[in-house]
């Protein structure tokens, strides 16, 4: 019956990872790869693999949300500046 | 599948889907609420699965994740604060009620552990899990708006 928990984190990862991929906004995409990141380090803890979860956990929840959000304030900000030269 | 197992599915269900469910969908208000809530939703499920698989190491990922979750909340209220100018993003009713379920299963884990380090480690998980979720919903609702401008 152990099974139920992979299953639940399972589905749960793929539903997190294809609303990453259908959203259009760069900023809401990080928020759901912020929680898929989470989720994938639970699914990973469910299949017993907890150092893998725990570097997932530390890369998927802050850095790379991180990465994409100071990303794309630094384009944000280059379109702006170029639009007020004009 | 013991009791503690079952208890962790249960909340993973629940609380996965309801806050994949409001990260994806609504004002990036709601869902820059959303995402702060998986912390707490997701944190106490870890502990369940530590204990339900009789591994005390796995605790580690609770601890990673409560001190970690607030702080990747954070960087999303400080640069987004342009988009969330004006509205204030803010679930209490929701927040409170997730703060408390994870002190409930802090308390039942520590129960089930016994005094020790153990216990200690699971209550320091549980105190910044609930101040780590206030703090991060509270910076999301503006309150520390001399705080996030530059």
């Amino acid at each position: 019956m152990d099974e139920a928990v992979i299953l639940v984190a399972l589905l749960l990862v793929a539903g997190a990872a294809t609303a990453a991929v259908a959203q259009r906004d760069p900023a809401r995409q990080a928020l759901v790869l912020s929680v898929l990141g989470v989720l994938l380090a639970v699914l990973f803890t469910v299949l017993q693999a907890p150092d893998v979860g725990l570097s997932q956990l530390a890369v998927g929840a802050v850095l790379t949300p991180l990465l994409v959000m100071l990303s794309v304030r630094k384009i944000r900000r280059r379109g702006r500046d170029r639009d007020g030269a004009r | 599948m013991n009791g503690w197992v079952l208890a962790a599915t249960v909340e993973l269900a629940g609380g996965g889907a309801a806050a994949l469910w409001g990260v994806t969908t609504g004002p990036t208000a709601r869902r820059v609420v959303a995402q702060n809530l998986t912390t707490a939703a997701l944190c106490p499920a870890l502990l369940l699965l530590a204990q339900g698989y009789g591994r005390p190491s796995y605790v580690d990922l609770a601890l990673l994740l409560a001190l970690l979750g607030p702080v990747g909340t954070l960087v999303f209220a400080r640069l987004l604060h342009e988009d969330l100018e004006g509205q204030r993003p803010s679930a209490w009713g929701l927040t409170y009620a997730v703060a408390a379920m994870g002190a409930v299963v802090v308390a039942a884990v520590c129960a089930a552990t016994g005094p020790g380090r153990a216990m200690v480690k699971l209550l320091v998980i549980g105190a910044l899990l609930v101040g780590g979720n206030l703090i991060a919903s509270r910076a999301l609702s503006g309150a520390f708006r001399g705080v996030r401008g530059g």
